[in-house]
């Protein structure tokens, strides 16, 4: 093995080289910004003796197939579906190619580089501060202009883009015909045709990443579009007052200046920190003035009209205007009548599969542990092992593992469903029909997705609101997301229902506890939108995708990949917490003797002879809860225990209830209280983290939790009571 | 504006953060769309061969010929 580095013969094999080291060998002059060291926050590290580390970054428009192209190249499972917006967070993976590694990101799904919402912000922040080796634009066939748009904005902030255009499946099917020759020539930009579902792709993507990060073959002209003569001017004059103060130097001066003249806020305040910007604004408005535009829109405008022109040449057979199969299934599912009740049909139908198909699977798994523990029991007493251990392995472990592996099913079934629903397409559209609904309790369409994928968890349901682009409306669905019922709310829901009612009522009590919920977060948006001033509000604008074929591949991923989420929480969180419930539960707070423990139960002495820190804890809270909302010990200490997470309400409930709950221990007021209270009364612990790290605010973090709590303690005790007197 | 039919944006008379992000997606003045669908809810604009869906308030502001 070499000792020196076989591309820049430093003597150091294993090192980073900087994008200096490609201009280098295309023979380009350094310019000062580019010779300038870069900040790298994140410590280099050495990858398994591959000489180099290229980073890639793959940007485009939501839905284009940035994540499948990316599960494609790094085989890792990754969220995809069909809904604009669902990579909410960046995801990384790598690949190896002739003994170089390269790391990929894939970024959320943005519509511009302008930094106008939460997950653009993220978006151009990677770009702008991490400088990826290579941008990779994936841009969508079907919709060649508006995709190709953001790569234009790429080439003005770096040098290193190249493009791939996928879904060249559709494009075959639809006689669209693309010369990537044309285009590749005019953007003088390496640009590459796939689909990403063809088995040769994978090879194919990888040959061209390697190929555009070591070609010499593309001469980058930054200035490929020229604006309007004002523009020019305008933005001449602004580089030039940020060129002579040095200003933001590791940027391209062109890319400041645009920036700054399409208002970019946070550009603005970076260079205000050193000079004063008011001589500049003063001028850009007179300039907005005398020509009367919006200097954004002009450039955005500009941009178009260049790739018109691009795409006109290049791509063949496209209709413009055309009316595609979706606008005529469109013409069904969004009707104005008959839109609404498929989606209730289809909603109530998602949620009584869920909830159905999921029900006697965990009656079986749970007659198994129960069979099991038994077995175990019984086997463990002929060998006389203390009562001690016995109990540890058989409440404790046992029934830990239970209570993981009792939720699996509704989390696989729920996960599988909505992945089927995203992919078609059909989600996106049921945000556009419940934007007239939401919109009168104060939020958008766009709201209905998080809610929705708060059904599943909450932590996906709060990440989910990155995509609503108004401040209030997010902040809003942020809190509202608690009185969401999680799938491990559903699991406490049809575990307690399927002990205590017919399967009939069963399902219309499940129905009206997700109604009591959706009624709490819609009300939530009218509370809320009282204590916030009105701000800019900006209206619903969102994609539609076209409607597809699930694909089983990507539904199973998805499923799998969120199943696994639950799993690894489960399997460490959920397990460690039933040990620690059980142990609570035994362990003697007061050593059981001769001596008997006088307890004050409501107002009668009761006398027990053995306590359990959990009974001690439970019992003092009874006082209390008895008469406001029936809960005696046993149900407060799960309550309690399910506040870090609610799947362990259920293992908390057969740990103390060792001979499992029957219709005769809880009265049916105390089951709709119990069932009521859990649905909504707090996030747990998961939730709370990303509240706090999504708003940033701890004081919002506190309403977060609290608000859910006071308000279902007030509901539960209004509706336990009005039970207890009528039954 | 009737269903199906294409129209040109004459002018958008919003505010300059709706402006500008529609401006991203390729509506703005002089821009060719169709409208696909324009009864009641936000109305679904066909432009560039994408289907967007803009909140009815929004919508009522771009004025088009
Ligand atoms: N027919 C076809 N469908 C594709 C292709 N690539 C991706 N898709 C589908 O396009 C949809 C969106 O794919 P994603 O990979 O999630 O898109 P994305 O760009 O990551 O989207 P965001 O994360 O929302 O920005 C999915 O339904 C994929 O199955 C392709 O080459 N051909
Ligand atoms: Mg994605």
């Amino acid at each position: 093995m070499p000792k020196q580095c076989p591309h820049c013969g430093k003597k150091n094999r294993f090192h980073r080289h900087r994008r200096d080291y490609r201009k280098f060998k295309k023979g380009l002059v350094f310019s000062e910004r580019l010779s300038k060291p870069q900040k790298r926050t994140k410590k280099q590290q050495i990858f398994n003796g591959h000489s180099i580390e290229h980073k890639i970054a793959f940007l485009g428009n939501p839905n284009v197939g940035k994540s499948s192209l990316f599960n494609v190249l790094t085989g890792s499972h990754q969220h995809i579906g069909n809904w604009p917006g669902k990579t909410v967070e960046r995801k990384e993976g790598h690949f190896i190619l002739s003994d170089e590694y390269f790391s990929l990101v894939d970024l959320p799904g943005a519509y511009s580089l302008s930094a106008r919402s939460e997950e653009e912000v993220i978006t151009r922040n990677f770009i702008v501060e991490e400088k990826p080796d290579l941008v990779c634009v994936i841009a969508d066939v079907t919709r060649l202009e508006r995709t190709l748009f953001i790569a234009l904005q790429a080439m003005e902030l770096t040098e290193n883009v190249a493009i791939i255009i996928n879904m060249k499946d559709l494009a075959e099917k639809d006689c669209l015909d693309l010369d990537v020759g044309i285009l590749e020539e005019k953007l003088s930009i390496p640009i590459l045709y796939v689909c990403a579902y063809e088995d040769e792709s994978i090879i194919r993507i990888k040959k061209f990443i390697y190929d555009s990060l070591h070609t010499t073959k593309y001469t980058f002209n930054p200035a490929m579009i020229v604006y309007s003569r004002k523009i020019e001017y305008m933005i001449k004059n602004i580089s030039n007052q940020i060129e002579d103060r040095k200003l933001l130097s590791e940027y391209p001066t062109r890319w400041v200046a645009f920036r700054i003249l399409e208002g970019d806020q946070i550009v603005k305040d970076e260079l205000a920190k050193e000079y004063d910007l008011a001589d500049i604004e003063n001028k850009i408005e007179k300039l907005a003035k005398e020509e009367q535009f919006d200097p954004a829109v002009e450039i955005s405008k500009r941009k178009y009209n260049a790739l018109h022109h691009m795409v006109y040449s290049a791509l063949s057979g496209f209709e413009d205007f055309k009316e595609t199969t979706s606008d005529k299934i469109d013409k069904a599912l969004l009707h104005k009548f008959w839109g609404y009740l498929i989606l209730t049909a289809i909603f109530a139908a998602f949620f009584l599969i869920t909830f159905y198909a999921s029900s006697p699977i965990i009656t079986g798994i749970d007659w198994i542990f129960v069979q099991f523990s038994s077995w175990v029991l019984t086997s463990l007493e002929s060998i006389n092992s203390p009562a001690f251990l016995n109990s540890l392995l058989v409440n404790g472990v046992i029934a830990g593992i239970a209570a993981v592996l009792l939720f699996l099913p509704i989390i696989f079934i729920f996960y599988a469903l909505i992945a089927i629903l995203e992919d078609s397409g059909y989600l996106a559209r049921s945000a556009y029909l419940m934007d007239k609904v939401m919109g009168k309790f104060g939020m958008q369409g766009s709201a209905f997705l998080s809610l929705i994928m708060g059904f599943g968890c909450n932590v996906a349901g709060v990440m989910a609101t990155r995509t609503i682009k108004n401040k209030r409306e997010r902040t809003t669905m942020i809190i509202a997301n608690s009185f969401i019922p999680c799938a491990a709310r559903l699991g406490v829901i049809a575990f307690l229902t399927g002990i205590f009612f017919q399967p009939w009522l069963a399902a219309i009590i499940m129905l009206l506890l997700y109604g009591v919920s959706i009624l709490l977060v819609l009300l939530t948006g009218l509370i809320f939108r009282l204590f916030y001033e009105r701000d800019d509000p900006l209206p619903l604008i969102l994609e539609l995708p076209e409607y597809r074929r699930p694909r089983f591949r990507s539904v199973m991923n998805l499923t799998w990949e969120r199943t696994g989420i639950f799993l690894k929480k489960a399997g460490t969180f959920i397990f460690v917490a039933s040990l620690v419930i059980w142990f609570l539960s035994n362990v003697p707070y007061v050593k059981p003797t001769e001596n008997t423990v006088l307890l004050y139960v409501g107002m009668s002495p009761v006398i027990v002879t053995k306590i359990s820190i959990a009974e001690f804890l439970g019992r003092g809270l009874e006082a209390m809860t008895i008469p406001l909302f029936g809960f005696d010990w046993k149900m407060v200490v799960p309550l309690i225990f399910g506040i870090p997470a609610k799947e362990v309400i259920i293992s908390a409930l057969s740990i103390l209830y060792p001979g499992g709950i029957t219709k005769v221990l809880w009265t049916i007021p105390q089951v709709i209280s119990f069932l009521l209270f859990q649905l909504t009364y707090a996030p747990c612990f998961a939730t709370i983290a990303v509240i706090k790290s999504e708003t940033k605010s701890w004081k919002l973090t506190a309403i977060g939790f609290f608000y859910p709590l006071i308000v279902t303690s007030i509901l539960t005790v209004i509706v336990f009571q009005i039970f207890s007197a009528i039954m | 504006m009737p269903e199906n039919a294409v129209v040109t944006v004459k002018a958008i008379k919003a505010g300059f953060k709706a402006i500008r992000f529609l401006a991203d997606l390729g509506i703005h003045e002089g821009e060719k769309i169709r409208i696909v669908k324009n009864d009641i809810g936000p109305v679904i604009v066909d432009v560039k061969g994408t289907r967007v869906a803009i909140g009815r308030g929004l919508a009522g502001k771009i004025e088009v010929s």
